[in-house]
């Protein structure tokens, strides 16, 4: 059994240990989410060299920043402040390195399309089910946006459509989305 | 039914999905600080997404990674004192009894308990007292163990249901393994129901900690596409037994 169940048993109980400098906390949320992570920033980042370098930051902030958690989902809040860094890298001024670095790419997640990503869902998850109430391209916006992090323009180069397009579908997809979701 | 006007769920919806910039960006944190009623719209928001997080292949770190992460931590807090390691627990029976307090509430007890019998079945009535030498739980994506694979030094490598799997008319499950991202995930095997099985690895390596296996529902006949299409039951990472 892993260090979180045997020790900590929930991942808030870890995140609070954190907070009170328990080092062992964030060694069982390491081995817990480390592996799911890492493979969230890699779809982001392309680069698994990056997407490493970002999840350690990840960890360095969530035990930082540990005493703030308040309450709720612990494994949402682990995941936001990965993404966050993620998106930042992809923003930022990182940008230009990205394309003068000729590392190599890693290839499956350039193979995974927003169909398969969609077909990974849950039956059971409301996401997935909402999600299906969307015209194909609509999905696919919401989908990419998400999973690879995409800018409006990004998506627009992506799918050839023109940039305002994609904003008002974007802006409709999410209305409905919450329509359906409550 | 949020409380927020519909302009700012929006701003607080793309915030969570990551598509803002510049100016954007900068708003939307500048509410997630300030505006309590944002930062509930958001909450909800990046919840309805989370799903997606879920559909990453995970990927197992390097070692170093987590020595990087550990100096860093050390250079951060450098008067924290970590707690001291308990006992270890005298093997692995004694472990998975340990952390009963937390299976039980969530009534995991019973599958935890169907675990260790098939862990000790497969080990007793197939292959005397020879364990596995890497085990697989499979876990279903609201974290229950609903399979495990255990893969032997001989080489064969066997599927063990823990739970029942409700299958559609018209569909059956296939099971797939990932040993490395180059090749992406390979079918090892396909059933109607969930029941004990062999797996087949054919042409590939023995399995290795940090493999992956998953059980998708695919259509009658197996994946159309040879990758899996359909969505994921239960996936697990290798670990080497002790």
């Amino acid at each position: 059994m892993s260090l979180l169940t045997t020790r900590y048993e929930t991942l808030e109980a870890a995140l609070r240990a954190c907070a009170g400098g328990d080092r062992l906390a964030l060694r069982a949320l390491y081995e817990q989410e480390a592996a799911q992570m890492l493979g969230v920033a890699i779809r982001m980042l392309k680069r698994r060299a990056l997407a490493e370098e970002v999840l350690q930051d990840a960890f360095l902030a969530i035990w930082n920043n540990a005493g703030r958690y308040q309450s709720g989902n612990a494994r949402g809040w682990m995941y936001t402040i990965l993404r966050n860094r993620a998106l930042n890298v992809l923003r930022g001024e990182a940008r230009t390195e990205l394309i003068e670095d000729f590392e190599q790419f890693d290839q499956p997640s350039a193979d995974e399309t927003p169909e398969d990503i969609m077909s990974r869902l849950s039956d059971e998850s409301a996401l997935k089910r909402c999600l299906k109430l969307l015209d194909a391209a609509r999905q696919k916006i919401v989908v990419l946006a998400y999973t690879e992090g995409l800018s409006h323009g990004e998506i627009a180069a992506k799918l050839g459509v023109p940039l305002g397009t994609i904003k008002s579908w974007l802006r409709r997809s999410l209305l409905s989305l919450k329509a359906c979701m409550g | 039914m949020s409380e927020i006007p519909e302009e700012l769920d929006l701003i607080a919806a793309e915030f969570a999905l990551g598509t803002l910039e510049g100016a954007d960006k900068a708003r939307a944190e500048a509410l997630e600080a300030a505006d309590p009623a944002f930062r509930v719209a958001l909450a909800g928001w990046r919840a309805k997404f989370a799903a997606l997080d879920e559909t990453a292949i995970p990927l197992t770190p390097p070692p170093q990674l987590w020595e990087r992460i550990e100096a860093g931590v050390a250079e951060a807090a450098p008067a924290k004192t970590p707690a001291g390691r308990h006992n270890p627990p005298s093997g692995w029976i004694a472990q998975v009894w340990a952390s009963l307090s937390f299976w039980r509430p969530l009534g995991l007890a019973g599958a935890l308990a169907s675990l260790m019998l098939a862990l000790a079945l497969s080990a007793a009535l197939n292959r005397g007292p020879i364990a596995p030498v890497y085990v697989a739980v499979l876990n279903t994506g609201d974290g229950r163990a609903a399979a495990v694979v255990n893969a032997f030094a001989d080489g064969t490598v066997e599927l063990i249901p823990l739970e029942r799997i409700d299958v559609p008319l018209g569909r059956i499950i296939e099971v797939w393994t990932l040993q490395t991202r180059e090749r992406g995930p390979v079918s090892i095997g396909r059933m109607d129901q969930a029941r004990r099985m062999k797996l087949d690895l054919k042409d590939l390596s023995r399995p290795d900690a940090n493999h992956l296996f998953e059980l998708t529902l695919e259509p009658a006949g197996g994946s159309p596409t040879g990758k899996p299409t359909g969505p994921i039951l239960m996936k697990g990472l290798t670990a080497r037994s002790i």
